[in-house]
């Protein structure tokens, strides 16, 4: 696994090694492994504590049409912008921003690597469709991030905390009623996953 | 003096396996349940014991397997404190699924607030529900703080042997009310595929087997008026509607009893009123009561203490 720090711990430990099989799973599933740099995991049954610290990889930039697909005008005497695409991975998402832009009467896809935008100024649109932003990975992150933290903790724990902060992410549950210092320790252990660097957080 | 009947699965192909059927007809055996699958067929039936080689040399010939099902002939409820979704694949799934290869009919029962710790409890429709079946097989999850000091309250109320799976090694008698614990087999959110998963899950089958024998022991020392697979014969010669049912096991055959899917307003007279050879009424051998899954009925068989006589 790709993840610099990955850390279950627990009362008794061939238990949380079992658990860190069960995030791992929740990990593959949601195709975090490489958007996670360290992960730390403290599980107290005995006081129904559930913690989680996780530090993302930041970087992750938004997808423009420019990097995977090349735009241009199309044919003399068509007014239409051409698209040719590289990387098929983002093409459902190209259809829908175009769609939404374009609408669908006017969105053609004469072949499976090209898709044909009719308008009436080509040479204008052209530079506009380059920059079109088709898929932004840091906001689906967060919401595969929340995914995990709710199936990686026992279903009974009900009562949580969360705070996102840039790239750190806090996340800790329990069943009775949230105590200050567990959210503290967590915040602790933050620290020490970043290795001393302050975690920045608000609260 | 009834024949001994030993319960086998046959898997084989769909061709000529009605060749089977006519030999265990004549032979005296019960088919309880056939499932087909495409060009497959798995038969799961009750073969008198001193007429088994015959089927087994008849299954050779038609290229399929016979082999024993200790588990066949029960109704196990497979009882998780939870099955969203959120979780899934559960590994309760997995438990059930093998269980079902043993022979056993599964029911798989999700409480609707049996997770947590403090918080974990179950309603008396659930329990009630879960008391219809022989045996509750309770699966737990990587803590044995947990599985020791919390989720026993879910036994309570539950009047059939208990059996629990859970990740870490405990032994049974730690666990208050559990009559049998199974480790290896904890909360984890992928298919059991690797060998040892597969390794647990064989013993969990093996120890189930273990307890079923356990309870059928006890039903012997008071053995009971009628065997359930003849109720079963029964019902399906006394009411063609039977047949029109689509669930895979439309009688399920428990140790003491079974379950009939037919909706028990319609069906309770005519099910109470099936007549046997030597002139009894179902009614007077068994109890016909409505059961807590769906509109369902339950038949309870009685015990020879209780009417004096076995048929």
């Amino acid at each position: 696994m790709a993840l610099e720090t990955f850390v279950v711990e627990s009362t008794i430990s061939e238990e949380a090694e079992h658990y860190k099989q069960i995030v791992s799973d929740g990990l593959t599933d949601l195709v975090l492994v490489r958007s996670i740099d360290k992960i730390k995991v403290v599980i107290t049954p005995e006081e129904t504590l559930f913690q989680m610290v996780i530090v993302l990889r930041g970087g992750l930039a938004p997808i423009k049409i420019s990097d995977f697909a090349q735009a241009g005008v199309g044919t003399f005497g068509e007014s239409e912008v051409v698209i040719d695409i590289e990387n098929e991975a983002y093409l459902p998402q190209l259809l829908v921003a175009l769609w939404a832009k374009y609408g669908r009467i006017n969105v053609h896809q004469p072949e499976r690597k090209t898709v044909s935008v009719s308008c009436e100024y080509p040479l204008k649109e052209v530079p506009l469709i380059e920059e079109m932003v088709v898929e932004d990975p840091q906001r689906t992150l967060q919401s595969r991030l929340i995914d995990l933290a709710i199936r990686a903790t026992p279903e009974g724990f009900r009562v949580r905390y969360h705070s996102l902060n840039g790239n750190h992410f806090i996340f800790v549950a329990t069943e009775d009623i949230m105590k200050k210092e567990w959210i503290e320790q967590a915040h602790k252990m933050l620290d020490e996953l970043l290795g001393g660097e302050p975690s920045g957080s608000s609260s | 003096m009834a024949a001994v009947l030993e319960p086998y699965i046959y898997d084989g192909g769909m061709y000529k396996h009605g060749l089977i059927l006519e030999l265990l007809e004549d032979l005296g055996g019960y088919l309880i349940q056939a499932i087909p699958a495409a060009s497959e067929v798995t038969l799961i039936m009750l073969i008198p014991e001193k007429d088994v080689h015959l089927v087994e040399a008849l299954s050779t010939k038609l290229l399929g397997k016979l082999k024993k099902s200790p588990l066949t002939g029960t109704e196990i409820a497979v009882v998780s404190p939870t099955l969203a979704y959120h979780h899934l694949p559960h590994s309760a799934c997995d438990v059930a699924e093998y269980l079902r290869r043993g022979g056993a009919n599964t029911n798989m029962i999700g409480l609707a607030r049996g997770m947590g710790r403090r918080v974990a409890l179950s309603a008396d429709y659930e329990r009630k529900l879960i008391n219809e079946h022989d045996i509750a097989l309770f699966s737990f999850g990587t803590f044995s703080d947990c599985i020791i000091n919390k989720k026993p309250k879910l036994f309570e109320g539950i009047e059939i042997p208990i059996v629990v799976t859970g990740g870490p090694d405990i032994k049974t008698e730690d666990i208050p009310n559990a009559n049998m614990y199974i480790g290896g087999i904890g909360r984890v959110s992928h298919r059991l595929r690797k060998e040892p998963e597969l390794e647990g899950l064989d013993t969990m089958n093996e120890m189930v087997s273990e307890m079923v024998d356990r309870v059928r022991e006890e039903i012997a020392k008071d053995p009971l008026v009628v065997l359930p697979v003849r109720i079963m014969k029964e019902i399906k010669d006394q009411i063609p509607e039977i047949e029109h049912v689509l669930t895979p096991a439309p009688i399920t055959i428990q140790l003491d009893g079974l379950r009939v899917k037919l909706p028990y307003d319609e069906f309770h007279e005519r099910v109470e009123n099936i007549e046997f050879d030597e002139g009894l009424t179902l009614s007077e051998v068994a109890k016909v009561m409505p059961s807590k899954m769906k509109n369902y009925i339950l038949i309870k068989v009685q015990r020879k203490s209780e009417i004096g006589f076995v048929i």
